[in-house]
């Protein structure tokens, strides 16, 4: 190669440098239009089908209240309350103005939406982020253990596909995976909570405590996690551990890893330089799929074991038709499933040379 | 002197629920040091099984069913290759013996960069970083590829491309003997041209030996010193190339080589029928079904591997005197 030659091929490899990095922010700029895309559509979508949902909230909240004060009803007396709070709510309007007003404010008036109802006058969004951090900490944590234990689990079995024990572990996980997690939260609390008595299984902390920097407290609030996180991670691992060893089956018949054998490498560099570094890939995108599908999961187990989360707040929120709430905890719900997506997404490039290109 | 590689009654098969279906049957082989034998036949024949048995990577349900193969790469010893334990033949292999898939497409990993590719082996055979690097560029020169492709991944280069990387790893620790399945299958006719001139170059070069496995007689006529014709698992004749281009012995080579377009207005002559799978197997001579030469012993008692003189061996009953003169 001429000296000449040899410079012009470095300054090539510099423009496709620069091209790659503007082909990575085009990337990065379309995945966030299409994340913020989603989100309104998404928000739309919960607005109006609670608002399909029969039943009127003033009607059920205030004609409670007046049954059981059991005195002679004034009618029109109760119409004004009625009409006074439909004002407050918002709801005396067309609903295409609802709505509109609804986005308006949770947009321009820093994510004002609304006043509860389950608490009123405490506002929606304060509420929301009360019951959050139990939310939060229970499914992000459970969902990220199981997808680690998962992965590294079906790895393994993966790459035993043809021993006993693997076979085994097929099973057991198809069963495991099948299997609702309120059952699975059922047996937990029923076997390791009350009949063996092993860990609690009700309430977020011992009743005696109150929150505060203590290793009491702290001690408390972590035994009392491991149940709930548990049964998600045995239904959500079980999963992931089937997925990832159906991937790693899938790449142990590629060529490369044949190749990879037949150069003398040890067994531990093509599990994982060539096998696992593979499998990850649609591993890592079985994650942001995943994690949709299991917070109503989340939600479910926090009703089951009495934690003051965002599930047990849709609940109560659900019984009063209370729109403005349930609408809040949706809206939350999905912007931590497109967030959490969206990072995945952002994340693959790292493990993927391909799409650093060609996307 | 003895063969680099000594094969001896070797037969593989696939492992069914109750019995093994064979696929290669009791071949003999000798490959000599600094030679390069192509093996030849149809789709099916076996050929790659056979490839894949000399590697050692027959993977379930591919099974060995019995035979030997004998390794003697230059160093003093020979190797049992059937019998050696698994971490001793990892230590053999690239260093003694390599491979070039067929699907060379797909046999680099997408998301390494071709020099860790090819440095990552080098250094699992006791080599240094910086001599694992300057072995990897000297080798990617080989195939007249530049040392800056040792940044690329995979899937930014050209099939071309990454053949001659597959080509440059293989040779990257001067094997004794590399094993090269259909390498050139997946090519266009010029660039299969090329690789063919630098694998027999490489040849010169290194003084490496190759075993070249291909359904392309033209492959083997244009780099092959001696040929093996496969025929449903066995070999059906053995020769160097430029004799057995000329005067073909076993009908089957006759009806191979007649089926090479030529030019000259000459119609092209097919074989007719098709190859049997390894299922049904014919009795006896397994190609006798679609021998114009067919005679009585043909369809009882399968021929053996003989050689009529000057170093050509063929298994058909036609040379064989004993069965010959019986009729």
């Amino acid at each position: 190669m001429t000296p000449d030659s040899s410079s012009r091929a470095a300054e090539s490899s510099e423009d496709e440098k620069t091209a790659g990095r503007h082909e990575v922010f085009l990337y990065v700029l379309r995945r966030f239009g299409v994340y913020l895309f989603t989100l309104w559509a998404a928000i739309t979508v919960a607005f109006f089908i609670f608002r399909l949902v029969p039943g009127d909230p003033m009607n059920i909240l205030l004609g409670n209240l007046a049954r059981a004060e059991g005195r002679q009803r004034d009618a029109a007396a109760e119409e004004a309350i009625i009409a006074r709070y439909r004002h407050i709510f918002g709801m005396d309007e067309p609903l295409p103005l609802q709505y509109i007003n609804y986005l308006r404010k949770a947009v321009l008036s820093g994510l004002d939406l609304g006043p509860s109802f389950v608490e009123y006058p405490a506002q929606t969004k304060d509420l929301v982020f009360r019951r959050m951090p139990w939310t939060i900490g229970i499914f992000t944590t459970s969902v990220l253990l199981a997808w680690i234990v998962g992965t590294g689990l079906g790895a393994l079995i993966g790459w035993l596909q043809r021993s006993r024990l693997s076979k085994l572990a097929v099973v057991i996980s198809t069963l495991l995976q099948i299997t609702p997690v309120y059952l699975v939260a059922l047996g937990l609390i029923i076997y390791v909570g009350y009949t063996w008595r092993i860990l609690p299984a009700g309430g977020p902390y011992a009743r005696h405590l109150q929150p505060e920097w203590s290793w009491e407290f702290i001690s408390s609030l972590l035994t009392h996690a491991i149940l709930p996180m548990l049964s998600n991670i045995i239904v959500i691992g079980a999963g992931f551990t089937l997925g990832m060893r159906a991937l790693m089956i899938s790449v142990l018949g590629e060529d490369y890893l044949t190749f990879a054998r037949a150069k003398g490498l040890s067994p531990f560099t093509v599990l994982k330089d060539y096998a696992f570094r593979n499998a990850l890939i649609p591993q890592v995108t079985a994650l942001a799929i995943i994690v949709g599908a299991t917070l109503n999961g989340t939600f479910i187990i926090e009703v089951l074991f009495q934690l003051p989360g965002l599930g047990t707040l849709f609940v109560q929120a659900m019984g009063l038709r209370d729109f403005n709430t349930m609408q809040a905890v949706v809206l939350f719900s999905i912007f931590a499933v497109l967030t959490l997506t969206l990072i995945v997404d952002l994340a693959l490039p790292l493990l993927d040379p391909r799409i650093r290109r060609t996307a | 002197m003895p063969a680099l590689l000594e094969i001896r009654g070797l037969s593989a098969g696939l492992q069914g629920r109750r019995s093994v279906t064979q696929v290669v049957s009791n071949v003999d082989l000798d490959v000599h040091a600094g030679e390069i034998l192509g093996i030849v036949g149809e789709s099916g024949c076996g050929k790659s099984t056979l490839a894949t048995a000399i590697m050692r990577l027959l993977v379930p349900p591919q099974v060995l069913q019995s035979g030997s193969m004998t390794l003697r790469p230059g160093d003093g010893k020979a190797y049992d290759l059937l019998d050696l334990p698994e971490n001793e033949l990892r230590q053999l292999r690239w260093r003694h013996l390599s491979y070039i898939p067929q699907g060379s497409m797909n046999s680099l990993n997408p998301v390494l960069r071709v020099g860790r590719q090819m440095t990552d082996t080098l250094i699992q055979h006791g080599l240094s970083q910086d001599e694992a690097q300057e072995r990897s560029i000297a080798a990617l020169e080989l195939v007249n590829l530049e040392p800056r492709l040792t940044d690329s991944y995979p899937h930014e280069l050209s099939g071309g491309m990454r053949q001659r990387v597959i080509i440059a790893s293989a040779v990257s620790m001067r094997p004794a003997l590399i094993v090269a399945d259909e390498l050139t299958t997946a090519l266009d006719v010029v660039t299969q041209r090329q690789i063919l001139q630098e694998l027999a170059g490489i040849r010169d070069e290194l003084g490496a030996t190759i075993l070249i496995i291909t359904h392309d007689m033209g492959v083997v006529a244009q780099i092959a010193d001696r040929v093996a014709v496969m025929y449903a698992g066995k070999i059906a004749e053995l020769g160097r190339v430029n004799g057995l281009f000329e005067a073909p012995l076993h009908p089957y080579s006759q009806g191979l080589i007649g089926s090479i377009p030529r030019g000259g207005g000459q119609r092209v002559q097919g074989l007719p029928g098709e190859a049997p799978s390894p299922w049904n197997y014919p009795n006896g001579c397994r190609f006798h079904p679609r021998c114009p030469h067919v005679f009585a012993p043909c369809s009882e008692q399968a021929p053996a591997l003989l050689s009529p003189g000057n170093g050509r061996w063929t298994a058909c009953h036609l040379y064989d005197p004993e069965v010959a003169s019986n009729e």
